[in-house]
């Protein structure tokens, strides 16, 4: 975490994390290079450089296919949650990792021509027209540019100066890179027939990513938040007071279609944006401890009387009014500007 | 000028104004419209590969903030309902990508022995 883009926070997690992404990484490479050619069916010689340019490239794509199933993981079981904390990390070394795959291509491939290594790149192979002898170099060019947006445009303040639902719409680009890199290993190292158990892992993996999204949506529809009901004087109903355990959360669905997190804390209860205003991660599904959610995304806390962040930190998320009426928890749908203190609620014995 | 040198002059000219509107963003733009900036230089080298590759939006959010017209409710609300369209979207592309790429792949003659062929005169590889 940061104060105005000063890192305030570098706990023992984030370190664990990156060590073991690192670890991960340098044994994969270590186990395709040197330990098991037979296995990948590379065990006919081939230059250092195209060794290193596949190395590479399937380490790439493991640990993207890796990033694309943490998402759904954690929407299916809160126990992957704490590999959703640093993912960031994750997303910027996978874009360095392909980047260094195509620095291996481009400086054997295509450096060898009269004209620029780029130029040969792009006229080499113009076969659009065609399945068989396609330009793949095309998707993998697609997938690079898309992960090096991500990875450049990871920094907070790009969250803050573009908005979160701005950033995530331009992180959705994660999928197109890896329906280009499935593209660009389907018509590119697949059509090597003797590669079968690079096939194998190809399809495994590739198949459990999309399996795992298909089955977190399909999961998130069927157990989706309740929508609030319509009462008088255009309050809206959440759900009765005695449904919200202490210390956590209803989250329900407004009219206008932003989500309500109502909590109770001390027997209290109080309402805020279920949007974390850093990533617009799910607040309501976050616990209170001394009056402070946390988000379950990444850490980001606030004050659920006030909807700010714990000083030094500066964030701020919408409050809503709250009323108690025969047990059943009221809120107005209309929130207040983001930080708007507003007094808990007593829940009647 | 072939296609791939105007490609390739394309993207050079992308990046040469990417790089303008960096040193004017982080030198004068970033103190105007993000108070959390202002004093803090460390993190400003870190932005710029991301203003070279995305600076059309860049120009864009500057003008809405610097202008007025950003809607500060707007960034509490999630993108949630593109997750059921893209995990689709994914599951059959890329079942479609690789059928087409495995039912074309080439059968090489198993009893083949490769034979090396001389260079043509005059390459050099």
């Amino acid at each position: 975490m940061s104060v105005k883009y000063v890192p305030v926070q570098w706990n023992k997690n984030k370190w664990y994390y990156n060590f073991f992404m690192v670890a991960g990484v340098a044994g994969f490479l270590f186990l395709f290079l040197y330990v098991s050619p037979q296995l990948l069916s590379h065990e006919k010689s081939i230059n250092p450089q195209v060794h290193n340019a596949r190395a590479f490239g399937a380490c790439a794509f493991l640990m993207l296919s890796i990033i694309l199933c943490i998402g759904p993981l954690a929407r299916l079981d809160k126990r992957f949650l704490p590999l959703l904390y640093n993912r960031r990390h994750f997303g910027v070394m996978t874009a360095f990792v392909a980047l260094t795959h195509f620095g291996y291509i481009l400086d054997w491939y295509f450096a060898f021509s009269k004209s620029s290594k780029y130029e040969t790149l792009i006229f080499s192979n113009t076969s659009y027209g065609q399945i068989v002898g396609f330009p793949f170099e095309a998707f993998g060019l697609i997938a690079l540019v898309s992960l090096l947006i991500l990875a450049t445009t990871s920094h907070d303040f790009w969250l803050k100066f573009l908005t979160a639902p701005v950033w995530k719409r331009i992180h959705y680009l994660i999928y197109v890179a890896y329906i280009s890199v499935a593209a660009h290993i389907s018509l590119g190292i697949l059509q090597d027939q003797q590669n079968h158990a690079f096939t194998a892992i190809f399809l495994v993996a590739a198949l459990t990513v999309i399996s795992l999204h298909v089955i977190a949506f399909l999961h998130e529809r069927k157990s989706g938040d309740p929508k609030a009901q319509s009462d008088t004087d255009g309050w809206v109903r959440v759900c009765e007071a005695s449904e919200i355990p202490e210390a956590r959360a209803k989250i329900a669905v407004l009219p206008n279609g932003d989500r309500v997190a109502v909590f109770r804390m001390d027997n209290k209860l109080s309402a805020i944006s279920n949007a974390c205003a850093h990533q617009n991660g799910p607040l309501g599904e976050g616990k209170i401890l001394r009056c402070l959610v946390t988000c379950p995304w990444h850490g980001f806390q606030y004050d659920v009387r006030s909807g700010r962040s714990p000083a030094p930190f500066t964030e701020i998320i919408p409050t809503y009014k709250i009323a108690v009426r025969d047990n059943v928890v009221l809120v107005d749908p209309n929130a207040n500007p983001p930080g708007t203190y507003v007094e808990p609620v007593e829940v009647p014995a | 000028m072939n296609t791939a040198e105007a490609l390739v002059d394309f993207v050079r000219i992308w990046f040469m104004i990417g790089g303008v509107v960096a040193a004017f963003f982080l030198v004068i733009g970033i103190d105007r419209i993000d108070e959390d900036a202002r004093g803090a230089y460390v993190f400003r080298p870190l932005i710029v590969p991301g203003i070279l590759l995305i600076w059309p939006l860049v120009l864009w959010r500057w003008w809405v903030l610097e202008t007025g017209r950003d809607n500060p409710d707007a960034r509490f609300h999630p993108v949630r309902s593109a997750h059921g369209v893209a995990a689709f979207s994914m599951a059959i592309i890329i079942t479609v990508t690789v059928i087409i790429g495995l039912s074309n792949r080439q059968e090489w003659p198993a009893d083949f022995e490769p034979v090396r062929l001389s260079a043509p005169e005059g390459t050099s590889q």
